[in-house]
C-alpha cells in the first residue's frame, strides 16, 4: 500500500448494452500523488472520461479498488471539484451567483465564501465582471467563470473533462496558460482530460496514454519539461519529442 | 507572464473615426424607427380595411342586420349591455369560475407535474393515467360535469379545471426534464440532493416552458367556463350570449364577445408581462 493522494488499483467498468456487454475500462492501475497535474489522454472511447466520472464518484466501477486519501471512494465528496466541456453557467445567476453556488450548496461560510469569490473573479480575469449574466460573455470568459467556480469550495483535487475542448484554438491555449499559472499557486491535484496532446504534455507532470477498446491504460508519460512553463515550452526539441511519443504509443504514426 | 485581458470592450482604431460611428449609428436607428412605424401602419390600415368592409356589407344592406349587425350597431350595443341591470351580477359570475378554474387548474398542474417529474413512484403510478386522459378532448366533460355538479359555478370551474390542469401539468413536465445532463453532472459532484437540485436548477430551468403552460392554461379557462355556461346555466357571460342569441339579439352577441376578448387579452398581456419578470434572462 502505497500513500498516494489517489491509489487505483484494476479498476474495471462494463456497460450493458442493447448489443452486450461493452468493456469501457479494462485494469486500469494508477497512483497519484497530491499537487500532481495528470492529464488522461486518448481517443474517443478510450474510457478516459469514465475514468474521471469514477474519480468523481459519479459513476460507480464494475471492479478493482479505488482509495482517495486514505478511504475508499465511491460517491461525490466536497474536496473534489468538477469542470466540464460546456461551461454550465445557470444563465438566471449573475457570474458572481455562479462562483457562489458550490458554497450555497455545501453551505460554507457567507461572508468567506463572499471574498472569495472576488478573489477568484481577479484570479481568472474577470475583475468587474461579477454583476454580469453569462449570456453577456464569450466563450473562453464563461470557461474562466466555471474555473473560478471550480475552485469556490477550495476541492483539494480537480478533475476537469476536455475543459476548453469546445474553445477556439487561441482561446485554448491562452486558458492553457491561465490554468497553469492558477495551479502553480494554488498547489491543487489535477486530473485533466483531453484528447490534445500537445496540451497534455503543455500542462502535465504525468501523461496517463489511454487506448480504445476496451478503454486500457496503455503507459505512462513523465514530462519532464522544465517549471515554470510558458508558451515557449512548445519550442522545445523535448517537446515534439513527447508529443511523438505519445502519438506512437496511441497507434496514430502512420 | 501572460495576463490576457478580459476586457472584450469594442476600441475602434483611430482610422474608423467617431463621425463614422455616430453617423452609422444614428442612420441605423432611423431605420429602426421607421421601420416600426411601416408596421404599425400596415396592422392599423387593415384593421380600418376590414372595419369598412363590415360596414359597408352591413350598412349597405348587402348582409341582413339579425345575422350580421354592423359595426355602429355594435358600438351601441355595447353601451346598452354594459349599462343593463344585469350586466354586472353576470359579469361577476363569470369571473369567479373563471378565476377559480384557472388556480386550481395551474395549481393541481403543477403540483402533479412535479410529483411525477421528481418521484419515480409517482410517476409510475399515474403517469398512464393522465397520459390516457389527456388524449380525449375535454369538452365531452361538459353534460356531465353540469349533470353532477348543478347548474350554478361549481360546474363551469370543474370543466375549466380539466381543460386548464392538462398544459400546465405536461409544461411543468417537460420542464423539469428538458435539463442539461451536465448541469445535473455538476450539481451531483456538489453532493447536492433531491431538494436542491430542484430548488437551484431544475424549477428555474423549468419556468419559462411552464409559463407558457400559465397562458395557454389562462385561455384554457376561459373556454371551459364558456363552454360550461352554454350547456347549462342561470347565469354568466356565456349564458347571456346563449340568451341573447336565441332572442335574435346579435348585435348584444357582438358586444359581449368583444368585452370578453378585451378581458381575456388583457390579463394574458398581464401575465405576459409577469413572464418578463420572472424569466428576465431570456430578455439579456
Amino acid at each position: 500500500m502505497t500513500d498516494s493522494l489517489i491509489d487505483g488499483q484494476h479498476i474495471s467498468k462494463v456497460y450493458a448494452t442493447a448489443t452486450g456487454p461493452l468493456v469501457a475500462l479494462d485494469n486500469v492501475s494508477f497512483n497519484i500523488e497530491e499537487g500532481e497535474f495528470i492529464s488522461l489522454v486518448g481517443p474517443s472511447g478510450c474510457g478516459k472520461s469514465t475514468l474521471l466520472s469514477i474519480l468523481g464518484g459519479l459513476e460507480e466501477k464494475s471492479d478493482g479498488t479505488l482509495v482517495l486519501a486514505g478511504k475508499h471512494h465511491d460517491s461525490p465528496r466536497p474536496d473534489l471539484g468538477m469542470m466540464l466541456q460546456t461551461s454550465v453557467l445557470f444563465p438566471w445567476r449573475t457570474v458572481r451567483e455562479n462562483v457562489r453556488l458550490p458554497g450555497i450548496i455545501l453551505k460554507l461560510d457567507k461572508k468567506e465564501q463572499a471574498e472569495r469569490c472576488d478573489e477568484l473573479l481577479d484570479m481568472v480575469g474577470l475583475n468587474g465582471f461579477g454583476d454580469r449574466y453569462p449570456t453577456e460573455l464569450s466563450g473562453g470568459m464563461r470557461q474562466r467563470v466555471a474555473l473560478a467556480r471550480l475552485l469556490a469550495h477550495n476541492p483539494r483535487v480537480l478533475l476537469m473533462d476536455e475543459p476548453f475542448g469546445a474553445l477556439d484554438e487561441f482561446t485554448r491555449e491562452t486558458m492553457n496558460v491561465e490554468l497553469l499559472r492558477i495551479w502553480e499557486k494554488t498547489g491543487k491535484t489535477v486530473i485533466f482530460v483531453t484528447h490534445n496532446i500537445g496540451e497534455a504534455v503543455f500542462l502535465s507532470d504525468r501523461i496517463f496514454v489511454m487506448t480504445p477498446r476496451p478503454g486500457r491504460l496503455e503507459g505512462i508519460v513523465e514530462v519532464d519539461l522544465p517549471r515554470p512553463r510558458t508558451m515557449e515550452a512548445m519550442r522545445d526539441p523535448r517537446f515534439s519529442e513527447l508529443v511523438f511519443t505519445i502519438r506512437r504509443m496511441l497507434g496514430v504514426d502512420h | 507572464m501572460n495576463m490576457m485581458q478580459p476586457a472584450e470592450e469594442i476600441v475602434a482604431s483611430p482610422a474608423t473615426q467617431k463621425e463614422t460611428i455616430e453617423r452609422f449609428v444614428e442612420t441605423e436607428r432611423r431605420r429602426q424607427k421607421k421601420k416600426v412605424l411601416v408596421n404599425r401602419l400596415l396592422a392599423a390600415g387593415f384593421g380600418i380595411f376590414v372595419l369598412l368592409v363590415w360596414g359597408f356589407a352591413t350598412e349597405g344592406g348587402f348582409v341582413h342586420r339579425l345575422i350580421i349587425p354592423s359595426p355602429i350597431d355594435t358600438f351601441w350595443a355595447m353601451g346598452r349591455v354594459m349599462s343593463a341591470d344585469y350586466f354586472l351580477p353576470n359579469i361577476w359570475v363569470t369571473l369567479q369560475e373563471i378565476l377559480w378554474g384557472f388556480a386550481i387548474g395551474l395549481a393541481s398542474g403543477v403540483v402533479l407535474g412535479v410529483g411525477v417529474a421528481m418521484f419515480d413512484a409517482v410517476r409510475a403510478t399515474i403517469y398512464p393515467y393522465l397520459v390516457a386522459l389527456q388524449a380525449p378532448p375535454k369538452i365531452v366533460l361538459a353534460p356531465i360535469f353540469v349533470t353532477w355538479f348543478g347548474f350554478d359555478q361549481p360546474s363551469k370551474i370543474a370543466i375549466a379545471v380539466v381543460m386548464s390542469f392538462f398544459p400546465m401539468f405536461l409544461n411543468t413536465l417537460t420542464g423539469l426534464s428538458a435539463v442539461d445532463q451536465n448541469a445535473v453532472k455538476l450539481m451531483r459532484s456538489l453532493t447536492a440532493g433531491r431538494w436542491k437540485t430542484f430548488r437551484y436548477l431544475l424549477l428555474p430551468n423549468a419556468l419559462p416552458i411552464m409559463m407558457a403552460g400559465v397562458k395557454l392554461c389562462w385561455t384554457l379557462a376561459v373556454l371551459g367556463v364558456i363552454v360550461g355556461e352554454f350547456v347549462g346555466a342561470s347565469a354568466g357571460i356565456g349564458y347571456l350570449i346563449y340568451a341573447m342569441n336565441f332572442q335574435l339579439d346579435i348585435a348584444g352577441v357582438f358586444a359581449l364577445i368583444i368585452i370578453l376578448s378585451l378581458f381575456t387579452l388583457v390579463v394574458y398581456q398581464l401575465i405576459e408581462w409577469l413572464e418578463s419578470r420572472i424569466i428576465f434572462w431570456k430578455q439579456l
